[in-house]
């Protein structure tokens, strides 16, 4: 789904922020890259969104060489990945719905669609009380959950996440990881950029650790920080696809985080993914929080 | 369809949003087509009464009295090959008598003179151009003649009314440039600036994939809406200027007319809004090409 091969990103000024990545992420899975500031993660967010150009090597996106795309191919590209950032990037001129609505309605969309989709994927997000709120009357989580639906609401291959909670509590983060969770069993490759410890130690899912724009680490079931007791670190990248519908791990269990699965489809549910987290899910995402 | 709806409504929505700034653009195409229009039709009708004294440019060729009439045929024969001229008739003493004696019927004088010895009015032959810019070739070739007292034209005059039209000529030139440009610039500021006040939408709609040309056009269309609305209103002053002019100013004297013609009108009219549209979208075109916010 998302290929680099030995990618190295280079900044004006000859500040190297990705050097000589290579790295397979297969779809459907979960992947956070971990990383202090600086390190590189947000640059190879950037790259696997193709905002930004290598400097040497290749990168295939969705099955596209996107580092020998042409600028115009650049948009239909684009549909294939959805992108959620820290600072949510929603318009604060339009409503909640409108706001999701405008993903669709910029990709020449039909009002059909439009109308069906929006309210489907408000749901999927827990927020269809909230469609007609403008986005400054919501919580910094609220916020962040429309921002979501707006880069799920065209059904991406790729979900790319740069810091989504940076900015959130930790007990409104969980919900948000539910969230993306879920959308990772939909069979969408999620890759998140993040310097959350409680929430990757408690998903263990697949961590890519960069260090001033080096992969030092790519375990399977990782945690944030380098554990040696790991049992299956420096997993090669090209492991097989493995559908993770219904894998839950112990430690995800644990938490909470992990939804069970069975009654969280888009159509299938009214009520959507609750939007509180429970208790022990705050509590353990608070412990781990390094800042 | 939602394409082009959307497309459409965002365009006004820019035009709403950011009256002010659009009203100054409309204002700048429409001073800038109002002068330059406005000088055209200014050229238009010194070029209509140009062309009526034109008919009456003349050069008079004034005979010695010693050629003969055959020498007089031939004389008038060679200046007819001429290319620049279109007719030559010989005007006999007899009747250059008569004209004088009309023209100087204020100057006493003068009069005396030529009814003491009526044979020194010559006898002359009269050229007329085939265009008035080309008299002074004229009265070049037939100096190089024999048998001529004197080669004459109304010289100043003439210059006058040429050098006034081709002064009018390269001032609209000139303005249709330099106000040209400036309603590009003008036109190219209005649209940079909304792109920047709505740099948020664009760049959520970079994120998600919208092609290049839906971001782009409802900028094109609202560049190409304010050069048209500019333009629109110059035409409408200019036009309604002259009308009312001709109407006010009965009192002009007889060889002045600024009846212009109402297709000249129509079709510079139509060349100006042309003209307008072409400056909005050079303008939102030239913002569009140079704004980071939407390179891909």
């Amino acid at each position: 789904m998302l290929r680099l091969e030995n990618v190295t990103k280079v900044y004006e000024g000859g500040v190297v922020a990705v050097k000589d990545v290579a790295l397979d992420i297969n779809k459907g899975e979960f992947v956070f890259l971990v990383g202090p500031s600086g390190s590189g993660k947000s640059t190879l967010i950037r790259l696997m969104m193709r905002d930004e150009l290598p400097t040497n090597g290749d990168i295939w996106i969705a099955g596209k060489h996107a580092s020998a795309l042409s600028p115009w191919k650049v948009p239909q590209l684009r549909r294939s990945i959805g992108t959620v950032f820290q600072d949510f990037k929603l318009l604060p001129t339009k409503t909640v719905y409108e706001n999701v609505a405008f993903a669709m309605e910029v990709t020449g969309k039909s009002r059909t669609a439009i109308h069906s989709q929006v309210p489907q994927v408000l749901k999927l997000v827990g927020l269809s009380a909230m469609a007609d709120r403008m986005p400054r009357s919501l919580s910094g989580g609220e916020q962040q959950r429309v921002s979501i639906a707006r880069a799920f609401v065209n059904r991406p291959l790729i979900l790319l996440a740069d810091e989504p909670t940076g900015n959130l509590d930790p007990a409104t983060s969980v919900g948000i990881m539910r969230i993306l969770d879920h959308i990772n069993r939909t069979g969408t490759t999620v890759v998140m950029a993040t310097h959350d410890h409680a929430i990757v130690d408690a998903m263990r899912r697949r961590v890519v650790e960069l260090d001033r724009g080096r992969v030092m680490r790519d375990e399977s079931r990782g945690v944030y920080g380098a554990s040696g007791d790991t049992e299956d670190r420096e997993e090669p990248v090209d492991r097989p696809v493995t559908d993770d519908d219904g894998t839950t791990n112990p430690a995800s269990a644990e938490t909470d985080l992990d939804t069970d699965d069975t009654n969280e489809t888009p159509n299938d549910k009214d009520e959507g993914i609750s939007s509180k987290p429970t208790e022990v899910a705050a509590e353990a995402a608070a412990e781990g929080d390094g800042g | 369809m939602t394409g082009l709806s959307y497309t459409l409504r965002e365009a006004f929505t820019n035009i709403s949003r950011n009256g002010l700034v659009v009203l100054g653009a409309v204002l700048a195409v429409f001073v800038s087509l109002t002068l330059t229009f406005g000088t055209l039709v200014l050229g238009e009708v010194v070029r209509i009464n140009t062309l009526q004294w034109a008919e009456d440019v003349r050069v008079s060729a004034y005979i010695r009295d010693d050629v003969s009439p055959s020498g007089i045929a031939d004389l008038q024969t060679e200046m007819e090959s001429w290319p620049e001229v279109d007719e030559v008739f010989f005007m006999s003493k007899t009747e250059s008598l008569e004209e004088a004696r009309v023209l100087l019927a204020n100057r006493p004088a003068a009069l005396r003179v030529i009814e003491d010895d009526p044979s020194i009015v010559p006898a002359s032959l009269r050229i007329k151009p085939v265009n008035p810019d080309d008299y002074q070739t004229i009265v070049t070739r037939a100096e190089a003649m024999p048998g001529l007292l004197s080669v004459e034209s109304a010289a100043e005059a003439i210059d006058g009314m040429i050098s006034l039209r081709d002064g009018l000529q390269i001032m609209s030139l000139f303005l249709a440039v330099a106000l040209g440009i400036a309603a590009v610039a003008l036109i190219a500021n209005t649209i940079h600036m909304a792109i920047y006040s709505r740099r948020e939408e664009i760049e959520i709609m970079n994120l998600v994939g919208a092609s290049n040309w839906f971001v782009r056009t409802p900028f094109l269309l609202e560049g190409a809406f304010e050069g048209f609305v500019g333009a629109g209103l110059a035409v409408l002053v200019v036009v309604g200027g002259l009308r009312i002019a001709s109407n006010q100013l009965t009192e002009l004297p007889d060889w002045i007319n600024i009846g212009i013609q109402s297709d000249y009108l129509a079709r510079n009219g139509a060349l100006v809004l042309i003209f307008g549209v072409v400056a909005g979208l050079a303008g939102s075109g030239l913002s569009l090409a140079v704004h980071k916010y939407l390179r891909t």
